[in-house]
């Protein structure tokens, strides 16, 4: 029989500004987990993933993206936060789905995949992308946050967090 | 002590419902389930969906991987075991240096996917999404959408269609690992995502 599965865990609309947004105390009897993100802010701010509050830096990520002005590029880091965006947030929204896969595993690295739009104010720069990502740990991904570099994220920036089950 | 007799004389705010369901809203089955879920526990060759077709009341099916591959990095897969060379592919993939695009017809299987190969830094795996669309129809040939990608040594990230130039109804998903097949570990989750 089938299970019935992707359930939203929870979901943060911010009503003021705010520098940061955790996820903390995640269920851990999903297999996947989907972070859904729609966001401004207040200045240019580059979202920052991390996983269990680990700063060093163990995040890598490969990405590719094509722009309005017609450009395309391919890029690979090593960071101390998850890369799932390809461009800075501002103040038009910017969006992006990342997808982290088997998350409560304690045997692997912890892989992702994300999808992104942003959206700059100079409207030759918008641009759409994809990015792949891994954690080098395999600790189980208990909280999720999300900072940004510069500014804060905006009000009525949303974020949602799914389970999808496995 | 046992209880001999209940009547509503001895109870107090009550309700009484005519159905079963006594005021709860009823259940009602999700639009993305969960059909089958495969964990390899050792390495394997290849893994299987098959009786697909007892899934005919979802439109799409989706296929949620965490893989890493044994000596070859390359993935691909039949449908219906069908081997003959009717499949097409068309990416677009990013290295870490370069965007390109490629595509390929007549094949004997779809393809276009990259994986970790058991030569990858320990632990790390890829991830490849799936979306088999109207995989019931009779009357269209079958495309299959993907989205994957690693970061770990050999940096892989794309888009992916495979056409399957047959109108038959889609009844099995068979992996290949390129020759190497597929680590211990890895996961293979099955999807149905309902329709109207």
């Amino acid at each position: 029989m089938a299970t019935p599965t992707y359930d939203l865990l929870e979901s943060v609309t911010l009503a003021t500004a705010a520098s940061s947004v955790t996820f903390s105390s995640i269920d851990q009897s999903y297999g996947d987990l989907i972070l859904q993100m729609e966001a401004v802010a207040t200045s240019s701010n580059t979202p920052k993933v991390r996983f269990n509050s680990d700063s060093g830096s163990n995040y890598y990520s490969v990405s590719m993206q094509g722009l309005a002005n017609g450009n395309t590029g391919s890029y690979s880091s090593t960071s101390d936060f998850l890369t799932v965006q390809l461009a800075n947030v501002k103040t038009k929204p910017s969006l992006f789905t990342v997808q982290i896969f088997d998350y409560s595993a304690t045997d692997k690295h912890k892989s992702a995949l994300s999808r992104c739009v942003a959206v700059e104010d100079d409207g030759s720069l918008d641009r759409v992308g994809a990015v792949a990502a891994r954690w080098a740990n395999t600790s189980a991904i208990t909280s999720i946050t999300l900072d940004g570099s510069n500014g804060s994220w905006d009000t009525g920036s949303t974020f949602y967090l799914y389970g999808v089950a496995k | 002590m046992a209880v001999v007799k209940l009547s509503t004389a001895g109870l107090t705010n009550y309700a009484k419902y005519s159905s079963m369901l006594a005021g709860n809203a009823p259940f009602v089955a999700g639009a993305y389930d969960l059909l089958e879920t495969t964990t390899l526990t050792s390495s394997a060759s290849s893994v299987t969906f098959s009786g697909l077709g007892s899934y005919s009341d979802y439109a799409h099916l989706q296929i949620r991987m965490v893989i890493r591959g044994g000596s070859s990095d390359n993935f691909s897969y039949t449908l219906n075991g069908d081997t003959s060379s009717i499949y097409a592919l068309h990416r677009i993939r990013g290295n870490g240096s370069s965007v390109a695009a490629y595509a390929s017809t007549s094949a004997s299987s779809a393809g276009g996917y990259e994986m970790p190969t058991s030569g990858y830094v320990s632990g790390a795996f890829g991830a490849i999404v799936m979306d088999i669309l109207d995989f019931s129809s009779t009357s269209k040939n079958t495309t299959v959408r993907g989205l994957y990608g690693h970061a770990a040594d050999g940096n892989r990230v794309g888009l992916v269609s495979n056409l399957y130039a047959s109108t038959d109804a889609i009844t099995s998903f068979t992996t290949d690992g390129g020759g190497g097949g597929f680590g211990s570990g890895c996961r293979f989750s099955l999807y149905g995502i309902k329709g109207a």
